[in-house]
């Protein structure tokens, strides 16, 4: 492994860490993810209800007399934008480009764990059997998989096609 | 180029089906395995959470998706409490995701590369499930948890162990398949290894 890719990793993990405490400590999860998260839900909500699903919210609970969720960190889509914000902070770019790719990158997490809510709650409400198996393994890995996605491309473009990893 | 835009194409496609393969055969290998792992992983972290008791007292055994947690001290009509293991072992689909989508994964040195992150993953596993359990000693079990953990012990435990389900466990396989992995399949030549005649021999020369 090359020193700059050593360098990456170690800002990397301390990105990481320094995130992690970050929306670990009470008020900011009290003030920030917790509002955030309950969004989310209400969001989701909305769509479920578009495709047919009769459901309530409740804080951070959406509901139904099938089935219920309770969104918590983990399902927020907050560890996916841990590991794209510490991995593309970690990574020698120039400001602009690298507020437009967290920018791009958190939309597009946000908007794909959006759809991992709904099609839990649906597979939780319809098809109980699955919905372990995508809870805890598949959706997870799809949505870091993205996340690392979304990095590595940003970090080509960024170097005109070279790949993050040639010069990190 | 007219080519350029198909080229980059096929690339990504390629690389696609690369990772979708990786994806399928971790996901097949991660759940028919899971039984036998989780009883191999109690058997690891067993010992390991009895190093921190006087007298020792832990004992771990699997069942079904969880690691049941049983201590010679718990009454013998209560029940016992169980941990969920799925959500501290998955990322060993990542992993495999991820080191699919490498070029010259099957070179000698990114084999060793994955041989050796699985077995960083496997330890890492261990001690996930060993700070899992210490932070349900720690936190749940109310009078005999704040009699037996003092006020940093209780942090440390539940902090480490609530770091790793939010953000280690997604970067674990991150880090080893950028530092281990994906350096040893990359498709430069190793150094000396370039043809004859080629722009990197010519280079190092």
């Amino acid at each position: 492994m090359q020193p700059a890719q050593k360098k990456f990793l170690i800002r990397f993990a301390l990105f990481l860490v320094g995130f992690y405490g970050l929306v670990a400590i009470q008020p900011v999860n009290d003030a920030v993810v917790v509002p955030f998260t309950v969004l989310l839900v209400k969001a989701s909500a909305g769509i479920l209800r578009g495709i047919g699903e009769q459901v309530v919210t409740q804080g951070t609970v959406i509901r139904s007399t099938l089935f219920a969720v309770d969104v918590r960190n983990g399902c927020n889509g907050i560890e996916a934008a841990l590991l794209l914000l510490a991995a593309m902070l970690a990574f020698p770019a120039p400001p602009k480009a690298r507020a437009a790719g967290v920018a791009v990158g958190l939309f597009a997490i946000q908007g794909v764990n959006l759809f991992r809510i709904v099609s839990l709650f649906w597979l939780g409400a319809h098809r109980r059997d699955v919905f372990e198996l995508f809870h805890a393994a598949i959706w997870q890995t799809l949505l870091i998989l993205l996340a690392v996605g979304i990095f590595l491309a940003w970090g080509r473009k960024l170097r005109g096609g070279d790949g993050a990893e040639a010069r990190a | 180029m007219p080519g350029a835009g198909s080229s980059a194409a096929e690339t990504a496609l390629r690389l696609a089906l690369r990772a979708l393969s990786g994806f399928a055969l971790g996901l097949v290998l991660w759940r028919a395995a899971t039984p036998a792992y989780d009883r191999v992983l109690a058997g690891f972290a067993e010992p390991v959470i009895r190093l921190f008791e006087r007298p020792p007292a832990t004992r771990l055994y699997a069942e079904g998706s969880r690691v049941v947690v049983d201590r010679a001290d718990f009454p013998s009509s209560s029940d016992r409490p169980a941990l969920p293991v799925d959500d501290l072992t998955f990322d060993v689909i990542l992993l495999l995701t991820l080191a699919a989508t490498t070029r010259g994964l099957f070179r000698d040195r990114a084999v060793k590369g994955l041989a050796l992150s699985c077995g960083i993953l496997f330890a890492l596993h261990v001690a996930a499930l060993v700070l899992a359990v210490e932070s349900f000693y720690a936190t749940q079990l109310g009078a005999w948890s704040t009699a037996t953990y003092g006020a940093l012990a209780r942090n440390v435990w539940a902090t480490a162990s609530h770091f790793w389900r939010l953000a280690g466990c997604f970067a674990a396989p991150f880090v080893l398949w950028w530092a281990l992995i994906r350096p040893a399949g990359s498709d430069a030549p190793a150094r000396g290894a370039a043809p004859k005649g080629s722009r990197l021999r010519r280079k190092k020369a």
